[in-house]
């Protein structure tokens, strides 16, 4: 004989699906539907334009793809950037040690930060008259490679990834480290036995074993990525120009520029982009581990 | 078993039938039932001066001046009193609007000329201020840009020129006694500047909001019409016509005179380079005096424009701006109150106080400044300056663009290439 749940039971879940249909499954309809409309966001009035901003946002549309096209390269940087990173430091600093607890603490440190913090720091860094990396250049004698740094139209964006980089890669190390805790030492130990050097043990041992942490690393830094909006903003001003701007700045300038149904669409886009992204992150996982 | 109060099958109905509500409702039409006209009135301006009042703005660096004004307000008002609501310019260009609608904030408000004028009038949120006492407290010429459709909606309180900086000691040594009345002259004058061993234009490339003031007195004299970036807009003008070609060419001149790295020059760095006296002239306006002399400057400032054109062709000295524009929220229910605020900034006296406690000009009459610097500038009050033409973009992407435009040929883009990708964006945008 089974217990049946009591059927008042089912009512603990009416909070949590009335918040969840309030506040994410009626605005994301209501998204689509506004994505139908030529509606500026405060009028009475709107037109109905069925397709036409779908159709304008992927094929006519300069700004979005540039953000687009930075987005991707933002990506690229910041998921190879930061995972490399990250893990470079963990195999560095997974010692149980004072030191490296101190070094541990100092590398998680920008983590804390606000990202209008980070964007303040990074500005200071990157001005091309007053900041730290040209500075630091003239000390060194290499002056012919000043740069404009975020004025820089070919480049900017990278100088962006740098400083997400920074500002990120201290917090996946902790997720590493953890990783790295859980190999069995035997492992090591039969790899030596074997004649495995430091870099084999590497490839062999701990690559393959840090695989889940490495897809929770890169799942996370992905979200980050197309997150990015307080940092960029922070750092190129409001809104940026092209050569810094990404899907989540353009939605928002273009919300600011009074056309809600225009920026509803952009937003549909961008949750594909996200969807196909993730999708061929999830491909390319399950292709590496055979 | 069964529950005394609710089956399963009834709680599934439930949700069904919410959840089938819930998007019925998400699928209804966009916007609301009110009317957005503009200069719509909610509690309308007579009626009891009382309440707590929220001041909107952007301009921090004014906080304490307000300050001053406010606790002078209350010593008048006792029932009213003053919360300055501020935000950095470029996300009070982009968000308060938003945030006006709803009614909490700025209660009396301040508006850019220009997009954000007109879509706060499209919004219904100025209460019409046509017939008010404190409107005659202002120069009729002068507060234009606050008015649409023959209503007076809000008051431009600001009079700034949006026109180069000047350090005149370093002019002086440089041996220019005179502005230069061409574009050769304007070069001589950075040439001579440059030999002096100091950047000739500090020029903010990396700020969005700041480094377009150039393009100001850049299109002046060269624009066919005084309404030519209006027009681009609507594309009867385009960025690749030959006027706007010579514009972006003289960019492309002035390269050589900027600071290293323009493009990415924020705007705090190249004040500095023009307070610190290593910059001839700085791009940006006399809305930047203040800052200036806060930085400890304190050489001689003047106002020098560009003269694009030859000496024959120039139409125009300079540039200037009405802008700030005061009004009063159609959504407040403290309208009474905000007007009362809005009369008491525009007392000749208490402008004065903000004139010259933030060294700006403004547009209310019988204002005597004291500031030096006021005092040194006021001759262009009356010279020939044209009504700044950058605020006549009502597209932010459009405006974005063209201004991209000649950040890209300072960056190494040539004019051309510059503006056909530009004229491409504003096709698709406008």
């Amino acid at each position: 004989m089974t217990r049946r749940t009591p059927h008042t039971l089912y009512l603990f879940a009416v909070p949590a699906l009335a918040l969840y249909g309030g506040f994410f499954l009626l605005p994301a309809v209501q998204g689509l539907r506004y994505a139908t409309t030529d509606w500026d966001g405060y009028s009475a009035t709107f037109r109905e334009v069925g397709a036409a901003n779908l159709t304008d946002v992927v094929s006519n549309d300069d700004l979005f793809r540039h953000a687009l096209t930075n987005n991707l390269k933002f990506l690229l940087v910041v998921v190879l950037g930061q995972t490399a990173l990250a893990l470079l430091l963990a195999v560095l600093l997974a010692a149980r040690s004072r030191g490296s607890t101190l070094l541990r603490a100092l590398f998680f440190l920008p983590t804390v930060l606000s990202s209008v913090s980070v964007a303040f720091i990074w500005k200071f860094v990157y001005d091309p008259n007053f900041g730290l990396a040209n500075a630091l250049l003239d000390a060194v004698g290499l002056d012919r490679f000043r740069s404009a740094y975020l004025g820089d139209e070919a480049t900017a964006i990278l100088w962006v990834a740098v400083a997400q980089i920074w500002f990120h890669a201290g917090q996946m190390m902790v997720v590493y480290i953890a990783g790295l805790h859980q190999i069995p030492e035997e492992l090591y130990d039969a790899a030596k036995t074997d004649g495995a050097g430091r870099w084999q043990q590497f490839r062999h041992v701990t690559w393959p074993m840090v695989a889940p942490a490495t897809a929770l690393v890169v799942a996370y830094t992905t979200i980050q990525s197309f997150k990015a909006f307080d940092l960029i903003l922070g750092l190129a001003g409001n809104p940026p120009r092209s050569s810094l701007d990404v899907l989540a700045t353009r939605i928002y300038a273009t919300f600011a520029n009074s056309q809600l149904g225009y920026a509803a669409a952009e937003s549909i886009v961008f949750m594909a982009a996200i969807a196909l992204v993730t999708w061929l992150q999830n491909r390319a996982a399950r292709l590496a581990h055979g | 078993m069964t529950s005394p109060f609710l089956r399963r099958r009834d709680l599934l109905r439930l949700a069904a039938g919410a959840g089938a509500a819930s998007l019925l409702a998400a699928c209804a039409g966009p916007g609301d039932s009110t009317s957005a006209t503009g200069g719509g009135s909610g509690g309308g301006l007579t009626g009891p001066r009382e309440g707590d009042l929220s001041f909107a703005h952007w301009r921090a660096e004014d906080k304490d001046v307000f300050d001053r004004i406010i606790k002078d307000f209350r010593s008048k008002n006792s029932e009213i009193t003053v919360r300055q609501d501020i935000s950095p310019s470029n996300d009070y260009q982009s968000t308060a609007l938003q945030k006006l609608r709803g009614g909490s904030v700025g209660d009396a408000f301040t508006a850019f000329r220009g997009a954000q004028f007109l879509e706060v009038a499209k919004a219904g949120v100025w209460t019409d201020l046509t017939g008010q006492s404190v409107v005659q407290r202002y120069e009729p010429a002068l507060i234009t840009a606050g008015a649409r459709d023959g209503k007076q909606l809000g008051l431009p309180y600001q009079l700034v020129f949006n026109m180069p900086l000047a350090n005149t000691d370093l002019l002086t040594k440089a041996g220019v006694s005179a502005a230069p009345k061409d574009w050769d002259g304007f070069l001589a004058l950075l040439e001579a500047l440059k030999g002096r061993g100091v950047t000739p234009i500090a020029w903010p490339g990396g700020d969005a909001a700041n480094a377009g003031q150039l393009l100001n007195v850049m299109v002046v004299n060269n624009a066919p019409t005084d309404d030519a970036l209006g027009k681009i807009e609507t594309g009867a003008a385009k960025v690749t016509d030959d006027w706007f070609l010579t514009v972006l060419k003289q960019y492309q001149q002035l390269r050589p005179y900027f600071q290293q790295g323009a493009t990415g020059t924020g705007s705090d760095a190249a004040l500095a380079l023009f307070a610190q006296g290593r910059a001839g002239l700085l791009a940006t306006g006399s809305f930047q005096v203040s800052g200036v002399r806060k930085l400890g400057a304190t050489f001689g400032i003047d106002l020098l424009a560009p003269i694009t054109t030859t000496a024959d062709r120039a139409r125009y000295e300079g540039v200037f701006n009405a802008t700030f524009i005061l009004g009063v929220n159609a959504k407040s229910a403290e309208q009474p109150a905000a007007l009362a605020w809005l009369e008491h900034l525009s007392d000749p006296a208490v402008a004065g106080v903000y004139a010259n406690g933030t060294a700006q000009h403004v547009t209310v009459k019988g204002v005597e400044y004291t500031n030096p610097d006021l005092k040194a500038l006021a001759p262009w009050l009356t010279r020939r300056t044209a009504l700044a033409p950058r605020f006549q973009f009502a597209n932010l992407d459009v405006r974005g663009a063209v201004e991209n435009a000649a950040v890209q040929v300072v960056g190494g883009k040539s004019p051309e290439e510059a503006a056909e990708a530009a004229q491409k964006v504003i096709d698709q945008k406008r």
